[in-house]
């Protein structure tokens, strides 16, 4: 009877957790890995961090193009959502590039496609945290 | 910042991009680290197979 009480009172309630899982989920998209690190998920955090880093360093590296959200067509704005995903690093990317893409090359059209991964692995990593959070994975 | 940009092989793209993804979905998808290893081989052995094969099916196509 006792411990009931004290799980009672030791365990925070539905919509505590839901917006802890909700800022879990948050910081995990604004900076790869950073969902996991609040989960104490190191091996995790760091395996997000270090995977859509280097996408996003080889991928702004070859130019690859980074769409903006005043695109022409909804894909354009579909792309923006994906090069969104990774969070900060969109911030990163655009810096390496100094806004200049060249997708006239191969390279251009393959980084194009990294930062657009970069960012949907952050964005599934994103989702795995607030998962977690809520219990509901591991 | 960068005026000519990296300038990898194709190859070295492919095995790029399959380590980076493999390695973040095993992660995610897998606890012990045994089965993460094998996970992630698994992904890796599959992107590369995969990308080279379908290179070659569109090689007579490509000139």
């Amino acid at each position: 009877m006792t411990e009931e009480i004290a799980a009672k009172i030791e365990a925070p309630s539905r919509p505590q957790a839901d917006s802890r899982a909700i800022a879990v989920a948050i910081a995990g998209w604004l900076i790869p890995g950073l969902g996991h690190l609040l989960l104490r998920m190191w091996g995790r955090a760091l395996a997000c961090f270090f995977s859509v880093g280097a996408l996003v360093f080889v991928g702004a590296g070859m130019r690859g193009n980074l769409f903006s959200w005043e695109g022409a067509d909804p894909f354009s704005r579909l792309g923006f959502v994906a090069d969104a995903g990774a969070g900060v690093f969109y911030w990163v990317a655009k810096s390496i590039e100094g806004g200049v893409s060249d997708v006239s090359h191969s390279y251009g059209d393959y980084g194009t496609r990294f930062l657009a991964t970069a960012g949907v692995l952050n964005l599934l990593a994103a989702l795995h945290a607030y998962e977690a959070a809520r219990g509901r994975k591991a | 910042m960068m005026s000519a940009g990296l300038r990898p092989s194709h190859f070295q793209v492919l095995v790029l991009f399959a380590l980076a993804v493999s390695v973040a979905l095993g992660f995610l998808s897998r606890r012990e680290p045994r089965e993460r290893l094998k996970y992630i081989a698994r992904s890796l052995f599959w992107f590369l197979l995969i990308g080279v094969g379908i290179g070659w099916v569109m090689y007579p196509f490509s000139r």
